[in-house]
């Protein structure tokens, strides 16, 4: 039992109540809707959770040093127009270099959002509702009121969407779905064990201690937001895959489920704590709600909106008491193992008295 | 010399007075100055930049010295913009403008505030509901024949025997689809060729593809018999199309058991059009929208025309138009343009100016 304790802090549990959650959303569904538990589900689920994920990931990164990039949706259509429109242009562009056209110009615009708030210290919240009408209108300029469409995409593109990996059974792990996967390992293993990692927990819980104790910070959150924007470029490529037809309003409004991903999953809106992991089952647990709504065609298009609030605000709560009672759980058996002398301050302060 | 010059302006004053007696029908008189904002809903989208095309064209044949300027609000700032932009041109010298508008209501006030300036206020594509502040709307179809026109092709494709579809629309309030969808339900129930066109339910991608994607697939994982999706939308129409692709469900190598219609632009679902997953759909065209509408616009603002009821003109290689009663809604006048245009993989490739493949 101390072992374990030792091991695991009521913080980390975070991500195992939030899937909890999303098992007992699953059952419940699976009451109202028929053939809800099948593979198809998790295809769908999956695939449509994987752009949001990917994005989800850089959002993290900035969110946990205490800031916040709003621009993201904006980048994401930006990156997907523009590297659907080069296909336009020359439809022989090779795979890797059309990936890396899309990171690369999101990381630019990472960047430029990265100088501001790092470098001439204007608040992350002004710099990027900014840029994200900037992005936007940089789109609009650039689209000059053209449509990428499927048919001026070369085959493989148009391919992608549907591959599928591997099954095991019933579930097909698509390609999209691979990718956010992927993605949220490398920088769930980076956050853990580089310093870049740990430097954003430290900035996140406390900048001016960072900043005392000799962490550059400026650049550190210069870097978290080139990240946040390369990965948000990423999330372009994958909603050309996925969509096809871009136009200029592609991914408007797509930062909100990004940001409530985060939240959902955990990840402190303050800076300092959440995990890639959290973001992804946040992602995850949104996903299974919007497309549950969908199928429930018997509830109206209007309330569709309200009951996804409803039930996204349900899960955080839920999320929140059911942390509350594993820290409390914690604390007890902190106290019955550590000794006798129950009552002691220290102890009462654990226990979140 | 002089004496025939005199002889010709006679003449030809003579033959003008002759034509309008005898059709009534107005012609504008080129190269007069008219300063004219064309307005669309929002830039970035091509419909309204094929109906710009159609406005220069109409300006270039009307010589008039005025550049047609066309601006327009960006997406996410389309209501407060559109209002922004129609309070300004009073200031800004504009003549006449041409909306399409966006706004409902509430762009009433600014509008009426340019007419009582002076301008010439007409809107197109979209009305304002309540013709405050406009004198005239062109508009694209007759709502209720777009009913008609997406019964129509539910039933050429799903055939005598009929089956399930379901429409994928825009917006849940937005005017225009929810008139057509009416007119549609209407002619389904109105008409007995129609009895085995099952409509099972309508739900709304807002124009976004995004939604719109996923709106269709949760229409298939829903209803297992679906055969068609109607989407009245040119965003809707080819998300659902890519979704449907996507699952196996139409194109290449499948047998088209799920297949989309609607209003589209040729030139965004030619793919789907060459692969099936979209047999037939319809729309009007933009372009000549745009051309009748300056049409109007000039001859209102030239003052050949006055906007009232039974009014008759000629809008170049269009033809006549007459302005009549608005039938769809309580007040205002409008110029009625149709016809659709139904596009399939015959006449495809001729609207989108591409060779057809052999």
């Amino acid at each position: 039992m101390t072992a374990i304790r030792r091991l695991v802090r009521p913080e980390q549990l975070r991500e195992i109540s939030l899937l909890i959650l999303i098992v007992l959303a699953c059952l419940f569904f699976s009451t109202q809707i028929n053939g809800f538990l099948s593979g198809r589900t998790f295809a769908r689920v999956s695939t449509s959770v994987a752009i949001i994920t990917v994005v989800a990931v850089g959002q993290t990164l900035v969110v946990l040093t205490r800031n916040i990039d709003l621009s993201v949706g904006s980048i994401v259509g930006f990156c997907a127009y523009f590297v659907g429109m080069q296909f336009t242009f020359d439809r022989t562009i090779p795979p890797a270099a059309a990936v890396a056209m899309a990171i690369g110009v999101g990381a630019l615009m990472g960047g430029f959002n990265g100088l501001l708030v790092a470098y001439a210290r204007v608040p992350a919240i002004i710099v990027t509702l900014g840029t994200l009408a900037i992005y936007r209108g940089l789109l609009v300029e650039y689209g000059n009121a053209r449509t990428v469409t499927t048919a001026n995409l070369p085959s493989w593109l148009v391919g992608l969407q549907p591959t599928n990996l591997f099954s095991i059974g019933d579930i097909d792990i698509r390609l999209m779905a691979f990718i956010a996967i992927v993605v949220v390992l490398v920088f769930q293993l980076g956050l853990g064990y580089l310093q870049f990692g740990r430097r954003l927990y430290a900035i996140g819980s406390n900048p001016d201690a960072a900043r005392i104790a000799g962490i550059p910070a400026r650049r550190t959150v210069f870097l978290a937001y080139v990240m946040c924007g390369a990965l948000a470029g990423l999330g372009g490529f994958m909603f050309l895959v996925r969509f096809g037809d871009i136009t200029i309003v592609a991914a408007q409004g797509l930062e909100l489920q990004v940001v409530a991903a985060v939240v959902v999953g955990g990840v402190n809106i303050f800076g300092g704590s959440g995990t890639m992991f959290g973001a992804m089952l946040g992602a995850v647990m949104i996903g299974t709600l919007e497309y549950s709504l969908t199928r429930m065609t018997w509830i109206s298009q209007f309330w569709k909106d309200a009951l996804l609030g409803g039930f996204i605000l349900a899960a955080v709560a839920a999320d929140a008491i059911i942390l509350t009672r594993i820290r409390k759980f914690w604390a007890r058996t902190e106290l019955t193992l550590a000794a006798p002398v129950s009552e002691t301050p220290e102890v009462r302060r654990a226990a979140g008295d | 010399m002089k004496k025939v010059l005199v002889l010709l302006i006679l003449a030809s004053l003579l033959a003008m007075t002759s034509v309008a007696i005898a059709r009534d029908v107005v012609v504008a008189e080129p190269g007069q100055e008219v300063r004219m904002l064309l307005l669309p809903k929002f830039l970035g989208i091509l419909v309204f930049d094929e109906a710009n095309q159609g406005a220069l064209e109409a300006a270039a044949e009307l010589e008039n010295p005025a550049p047609l300027i066309f601006d327009g609000p960006t997406p996410e700032n389309s209501v407060a913009g559109q209002i922004e932009i129609v309070t300004n041109a009073v200031t800004q010298g504009i003549q006449a403008l041409m909306i399409s508008n966006n706004a409902g209501d509430q762009i009433a006030p600014a509008a009426q505030a340019a007419l009582d300036a002076g301008l010439t206020v007409v809107t197109w594509d979209s009305p304002i509901p309540s013709a405050v502040g406009e004198q005239v709307f062109v508009a694209q179809v007759d709502f209720n024949e777009t009913g008609k026109v997406l019964a129509d092709m539910a039933l050429s494709i799903l055939g005598e025997e009929g089956g399930q579809f379901a429409i994928l629309s825009a917006s849940p309030d937005a005017a225009n689809q929810n008139a057509w969808i009416a007119a549609m339900q209407e002619v389904l129930a109105s008409d007995p060729a129609y009895a085995n066109l099952e409509l099972l339910t309508i739900v709304y991608g807002n124009d976004q593809s995004e939604e719109s994607y996923n709106q269709a697939l949760g229409l298939v994982d829903a209803y297992p018999e679906l055969d068609l999706i109607v989407a009245p939308t040119s965003v809707g129409g080819p998300a659902a199309a890519k979704a449907l692709q996507d699952e196996g469900l139409c194109g290449e190598g499948t047998d088209n058991s799920v297949v989309v219609t609607g209003l589209m632009l040729p030139s965004e679902v030619l793919a789907y059009v060459e692969n099936g997953c979209i047999p037939e759909f319809a729309l009007w065209s933009f372009v000549d929208l745009g051309y009748l509408t300056y049409y109007v616009t000039y001859l209102l603002a030239t003052g050949a025309i006055e906007a009232e009821p039974g009014v008759m003109f000629e809008a170049g290689r269009m033809g006549t138009y007459e302005i009549t009663e608005d039938p769809t809604r309580e007040n205002g006048l409008r110029v009625l343009m149709g016809p659709f245009s139904i596009y399939n993989i015959e006449n495809i490739y001729a609207a989108v100016g591409m060779e057809a493949p052999e």
